[in-house]
C-alpha cells in the first residue's frame, strides 16, 4: 500500500514504514503535510555517503493517525551542505538539528540555535572536524 | 530586577544523564531554561561502524545502565530485519519478560527519586528496598541483576525452566502488592499532592508539537505506546491495557508510570505462564547482512526508542543511529519551567524521568553591565535583597 502526502508518493517498504524521498526545496511542504497526521518527529538519521559526495537526511516521524513511520529522505551536495530548518513546524526538531550540525556539519538554515560542542567533545570541534562523516580520520 | 543564573548538573552520584540546566530566576521565577549537553558523548555511534554486528549489541547494551535490555532489542530485532532471521517464540517471551522488568524497576526509581525530590525520604528508602525484589526477579532470568545481556541474533542466551519460573511466579505477587501500595501513596498523600499536581503541564497540543514520548506523552492525553501500535517481541500475543491519563502535570506523568508498573507484572505473569515450548537458544549466529535500511521501534520506560540502522552489506554496519527517549524529552521541554518557582525546577525535570543535582555555586548576573559574580548557595541565601 502506498500513500500520497502533498503530492508526494510514500511507498511502504515493509509493514508500517513508509518512505520518499523528496529535494530540498520540498522538504517543508512535506513535512507540513506529514505533521497534519498527528506526527511527532521521532528523529534525523545523517548517513554520509562520500562515494556519491552526498549526505542523507532522513527524517523520521511517527504518525499516530497513520500508526506508521513516515520517513522523508533528503540527500544534500556535501560541499554544499545547506537545508531549510523544520524546527518552526515541529518544535521538537531544534535538538535533533543541533545533533546533526554537530555531529556531521549540515547547516540548517532558519535554526538559530545551531552551535558547535553540542555533543562533540572540545577537542574535536578545535580540529574542526565533523566525527560522524566517513572521512573524518575519527 | 537581578537576574540569577543557577546552574544545575552536570554531575551528580546518581545521575543516569549528565546534563546541566542554566535556569535564570527573577526572585523565585523562572524565566528562561537552556540545556548544556556533551559531557557524557561517548562516540557509540562511531563505535558500532566500526565493530561487527554481533559485538554491536553489546555496545547497544551499555548505552544505559538501567534499560540495557530495551536497547539490545531494539538494536537485535534490527539486525535480525537485516539479516532475515525471524526470533525463536519462546525466546520473544523470555525478552519479554527481561523488558517489562526492567520498566517495572525503572519506574520504581524514578518514584523513588521524584519522593526523594519533595522531601519524603522515607518513601524513597521504602521503594528502592522493594526496588531489589524486581533485581533479584532479573537475575533470576537472565543471571544478573543489572546487565541482562540475554538477547543474542535470533533468541536468546539462557533459557528459563520450571522451577525458576514458579520461583518468579511467587516472587510477582509480592511486587504487584507493593506497587499497589505506592500508587495508594501517591494518589493520597497530601505532600505529593501539593508538591506536584498542576506543576510543569503539557498540553495535548504542545505534546505533539514538541515530540515528547512516552509516559510523558500520554500523561497528555495522547494514545502512543510502540508495544500497541508497532508491535515487537511478543506484545502482538500478550493482551495488555495501554495507560492514558490527560491532565498532562507531573502527578500524571508518574502516575501514568505506576500504572503502567502494574501493568507490567500482567505482562509477566501472562508470558511465564503462556510461554511456548520450544528452543530458545539458536544453534548458530549468522555474522553478514544483507544492504538495507531499518528504523527499529521499541517502548523503552521512558518512551519510545530509536535505532536506524543502515547496512552496506558484509561483517559491520555502515551507520547506526541512536535516539533515546531522554533526548527529545529533555531538550524539547525546556519551556515548561517558565513561569513556575525555582524548587519547581527539580520535580518537573524528574517528572520527565532523569535525574537531578545541583552545584554549589550560583551566578549572578548584572544585567546593566552584563557583569559575573560567582558566588556559593550560602552567600546567595544571604543576599536576598539584592
Amino acid at each position: 500500500m502506498n500513500i500520497s502526502l502533498a503530492g508526494v508518493r510514500f511507498e511502504e517498504v515493509s509493514p508500517r514504514r513508509f518512505i520518499a524521498t523528496v529535494s530540498k526545496h520540498e522538504l517543508r511542504k512535506v513535512v507540513e503535510a506529514v505533521v497534519a497526521e498527528d506526527s511527532y518527529l521521532s528523529n534525523i538519521t545523517a548517513v554520509d555517503l562520500p562515494r556519491d559526495g552526498k549526505i542523507v537526511l532522513n527524517y523520521v516521524f511517527w504518525s499516530i493517525k497513520l500508526r506508521a513511520a513516515v520517513i522523508v529522505k533528503v540527500p544534500v551536495d556535501k560541499n554544499d551542505p545547506m537545508v531549510p530548518s523544520i524546527s518552526d513546524i515541529v518544535g521538537g526538531a531544534v535538538g535533533s538539528e543541533i545533533e546533526v550540525y554537530d555531529l556531521m556539519g549540515v547547516v540548517f538554515q532558519g535554526n538559530r540555535e545551531l552551535k558547535r560542542g553540542f555533543l562533540a567533545p572540545e577537542d574535536v570541534v578545535a580540529r574542526g572536524i565533523y566525527p560522524l562523516r566517513k572521512d573524518s580520520g575519527v | 530586577m537581578v537576574v540569577v543564573e543557577i546552574p544545575i548538573g552536570p554531575q551528580h552520584p546518581a545521575l543516569h544523564e549528565p546534563i546541566m540546566l542554566r535556569v535564570r530566576t527573577e526572585g523565585e521565577d523562572v524565566v528562561e531554561v537552556s540545556v548544556n549537553t556533551g559531557y557524557n558523548h561517548r562516540g557509540i555511534e562511531k563505535l558500532m561502524e566500526k565493530n561487527s554486528w554481533v559485538r554491536g549489541a553489546y555496545i547497544a547494551g551499555r548505552v544505559c545502565g538501567i534499560c540495557n535490555a530495551v536497547h539490545m532489542q531494539t538494536y537485535i530485532q534490527g539486525v535480525e530485519k537485516l539479516m532475515g532471521v525471524e526470533p525463536l517464540p519462546r525466546a520473544n517471551y523470555i525478552r519479554t519478560v527481561v523488558m517489562e522488568l526492567e520498566r517495572i524497576h525503572s519506574h520504581m526509581l524514578i518514584s523513588a527519586v521524584m519522593a526523594e525530590i519533595v522531601g519524603f525520604d522515607t518513601l524513597f528508602m521504602l521503594i528502592m528496598r522493594d526496588r531489589e525484589r524486581v533485581m533479584y526477579l532479573k537475575e533470576l532470568v537472565a543471571g544478573s541483576r543489572v546487565h541482562a545481556d540475554i538477547h543474542t541474533i535470533g533468541g536468546v542466551k539462557r533459557d528459563i525452566d520450571e522451577v525458576r519460573r514458579d520461583r518468579m511466579l511467587s516472587e510477582l505477587k509480592k511486587v504487584e502488592e507493593r506497587l499497589k501500595y505506592y500508587k495508594n501513596v501517591y494518589e493520597n498523600d497530601y505532600t505529593i499532592a501539593k508538591r506536584l499536581i498542576e506543576v510543569g503541564v503539557i498540553s495535548k497540543s504542545d505534546a505533539l508539537r514538541m515530540s515528547v514520548v512516552g509516559p510523558t506523552l500520554r500523561g497528555s492525553g495522547i494514545k502512543s505506546d510502540v508495544r500497541f501500535e508497532d508491535p515487537y517481541a511478543a506484545y502482538s500475543e500478550i493482551p495488555f491495557n495501554v495507560v492514558v491519563r490527560d491532565k498532562g502535570d507531573s502527578w500524571t506523568r508518574m502516575m501514568v508510570r505506576l500504572e503502567e508498573a502494574l501493568e507490567s507484572v500482567n505482562i509477566i505473569r501472562y508470558a511465564l505462564e503462556k510461554m511456548p515450548q520450544g528452543p530458545a537458544i539458536p544453534k548458530t549466529i549468522p555474522r553478514s547482512a544483507k544492504p538495507g535500511e531499518v528504523v527499529s521501534r521499541v517502548e523503552a520506560p521512558r518512551g519510545e526508542l530509536v535505532y536506524y540502522i543502515v547496512s552496506t552489506g558484509g561483517s559491520n554496519p555502515y551507520r547506526v543511529k541512536i535516539r533515546t527517549p531522554s533526548f527529545l524529552n529533555i531538550l524539547n521541554t525546556t519551556s515548561v519551567y517558565l513561569g513556575h518557582r525555582l524548587a519547581d525546577v527539580p520535580i518537573i525535570f524528574a517528572s520527565y524521568d532523569p535525574c537531578i543535582s545541583c552545584t554549589e555555586r550560583a551566578v549572578v548576573i548584572d544585567e546593566k553591565t552584563g557583569g559575573r559574580t560567582y558566588m556559593s548557595l550560602r552567600e546567595l541565601a544571604r543576599v536576598k535583597a539584592l
